[in-house]
């Protein structure tokens, strides 16, 4: 017997219109009674878009044909900079050095704001905070920390602890007080409030409520978002060793002052690799906690 | 025994001038197990909603183990409340604490502040006490699994173990089997019955399924617009009762 079954009269007939799923009735479409209003909302807001870009162009100089004319400049720094000195004793070594330090800075400023951030958290979060008061006292207080950028925490600090790491330890844990407090507390009131109910129908103190119905709930996102913010908190202390606060921004600051680029691209070699590491590391920690 | 554990007298609420519960009154004794029956929006979890304090009613009195609630304030008011332990639909347990950890948080209301911080500072008699709840529900096998890796009827068999170890008088299940499957439903509400009437404890629970009260309850109390229009045995539960609870609309009409 054959395979192949030859053509039947019934496929062709399959084909043919008469067989086939009429199409759905036609309506039509009702006119839009606002289109006009909404037509105009959206030039309006395309024209002030484009009006503030064209302000900022103009506030900031933006002007590629600088760049274009200057290129040789920058080929001239980057020539410059290569090959890059891999000295040992003179680079590498002090380099991983300052990174150890800049490191440490990223660890204390993150792991010294949890007391903080999580009583502001628990204060500051719609469903855990024990009064309206607290609620809108924490918030400023979050917002305050997260407002003041690190670098002008760590330039008070050095007035009063002197230049060094410690001044930037300082900074990160103000900052980060009030940006892992915000995040914090954002996640605590997107969690299921179903437990810390139950316990309130226990008759649990709001305390109890949040000991044993909110926290537990909530701290695979804490620590996901506290690993994130230390990823975010190493490469902060990396800048803040540009104003005096140690670690390799020193370094590379005073690569530059002294125009040795060669220097200057070991370290930044060496701040790429620490980079890659951290984020790596606290990506695969991540990605272990959500499974 | 023939003692009202809950009594509810003319209780009255309203969501946006809208009346979801309008003079209701009822009693659950010890040693029985009563459904509440009706139509989506009769009223029957606002009810216990009051009873456990979930909601606040407008008016109305509410008896607890023999304490008016409405007298009562503060420190008082919650040790008088932890008397009615409530049964969630949703079950409401901490998926990442083991089962153990779960029911001792019940008792909660009787252990000091400084202790309740962690698990770790819960005292062996605490643990002991939460293991024979866990024992009661058939659950002390899995006493120290997490509760995120049991099933829906066994988190809600774990559930009413905490209720248990908060050694309450009335136990108030909003739903508690909507979201099993049918073999798990039976075995939770046998449970509820056997707690009823082994444990004397006065139980009542809404419920959506009215086979599941005629086979398991001891009476009946059905809802429609806030008010109770049936009380009685589940014997009485005739179909023509139960076409005129559900089928709101056509007697609105």
């Amino acid at each position: 017997m054959s395979l192949q079954t030859p053509p039947r009269p019934m496929d062709t007939a399959l084909e043919s219109a008469s067989v086939r799923t009429p199409a759905p009735a036609k309506l039509p479409v009702p006119a839009d009674p606002h289109r006009g209003r909404k037509a105009m909302l959206w030039g309006t807001a395309t024209a002030v878009i484009v009006m503030l870009h064209l302000l900022a162009v103009a506030g900031t100089d933006f002007d590629p044909t600088l760049l274009v004319d200057g290129w040789q400049g920058m080929a001239r720094f980057i020539s410059d900079a290569f090959p890059p000195n891999l000295d040992w004793e003179e680079v590498i070594k002090p380099g991983l050095e300052a990174t150890l330090v800049t490191l440490w800075i990223g660890l204390l400023g993150t792991t010294l704001s949890i007391p903080s951030a999580l009583l502001l958290a628990v204060l500051a979060s719609r469903t855990t905070s024990p009064h309206p008061v607290a609620y809108q006292v924490s918030r400023a207080i979050l917002s305050f920390f997260r407002a003041v950028p690190d670098i002008v925490f760590a330039l008070i600090f050095v007035t009063a602890v002197g230049l060094g790491p410690f001044a930037g330890v300082l900074a990160l844990i103000c900052h980060n007080t009030g940006v892992m407090g915000k995040l914090w507390a954002e996640s605590m009131e997107e969690t299921d409030q179903g437990p810390q109910e139950a316990l309130s129908t226990a008759g649990a103190s709001r305390l109890q409520q949040i000991a044993h119905g909110s926290l537990p709930l909530v701290i695979p996102q804490f620590v996901g978002l506290l690993l994130y913010r230390f990823d975010v908190n190493v490469r902060s202390s990396l800048v803040l060793g540009l104003v005096g606060a140690g670690g390799i921004g020193l370094l590379i600051n005073q690569a530059i002052k002294s125009f040795q680029f060669d220097t200057m691209l070991t370290h930044i070699i060496i701040v790429l690799i620490l980079i890659i590491v951290v984020d790596q590391a606290s990506g695969f920690v991540r990605r272990k906690l959500a499974v | 025994m023939e003692q009202a554990a809950l009594k509810v007298q003319s209780l009255a609420k309203s969501f946006n001038g809208r009346r979801v519960l309008d003079d209701v009154d009822f009693e659950v004794k010890r040693g029985e197990l009563v459904a509440f029956l009706g139509a989506n929006g009769s009223g029957k979890s606002t009810t216990l909603k009051c009873v456990a304090g979930l909601t606040e009613p407008d008016a109305g009195r509410i008896e607890l183990d023999g304490a008016q609630l409405s007298q009562l304030g503060g420190r008082q008011l919650q040790l008088a409340r932890s008397k009615a332990a409530m049964v969630f639909q949703k079950i409401h347990l901490v998926p990442r604490r083991t089962a153990l950890d779960n029911v001792c948080a019940g008792a909660l209301a009787r252990v000091s502040s400084l202790a309740s911080v962690s698990p770790l500072f819960f005292s062996r008699e605490l643990r002991e006490e939460a293991m024979g709840c866990l024992e009661r529900v058939g659950m002390a096998d899995r006493a120290l699994d997490r509760v995120g890796r049991l099933s829906g009827g066994q988190q809600q068999r774990v559930a009413v173990a905490r209720a248990l170890c908060q050694r309450a008088s009335v136990l108030l299940a909003d739903e508690p089997v909507s979201a099993l499957d049918p073999n798990a439903a039976e075995h939770v509400m046998e449970l509820l019955a056997e707690l009823a009437h082994n444990e004397n404890l006065a139980v009542a629970a809404v419920l959506h399924q009215p086979d599941l009260a005629l086979r398991h309850a001891d009476r009946a109390i059905g809802l429609m617009h806030g008010r109770i229009t049936f009380d009685g045995p589940v014997a009485s539960l005739n179909q023509s009762v139960l076409d005129t609870l559900y089928s709101p609309e056509r007697n609105a009409a």
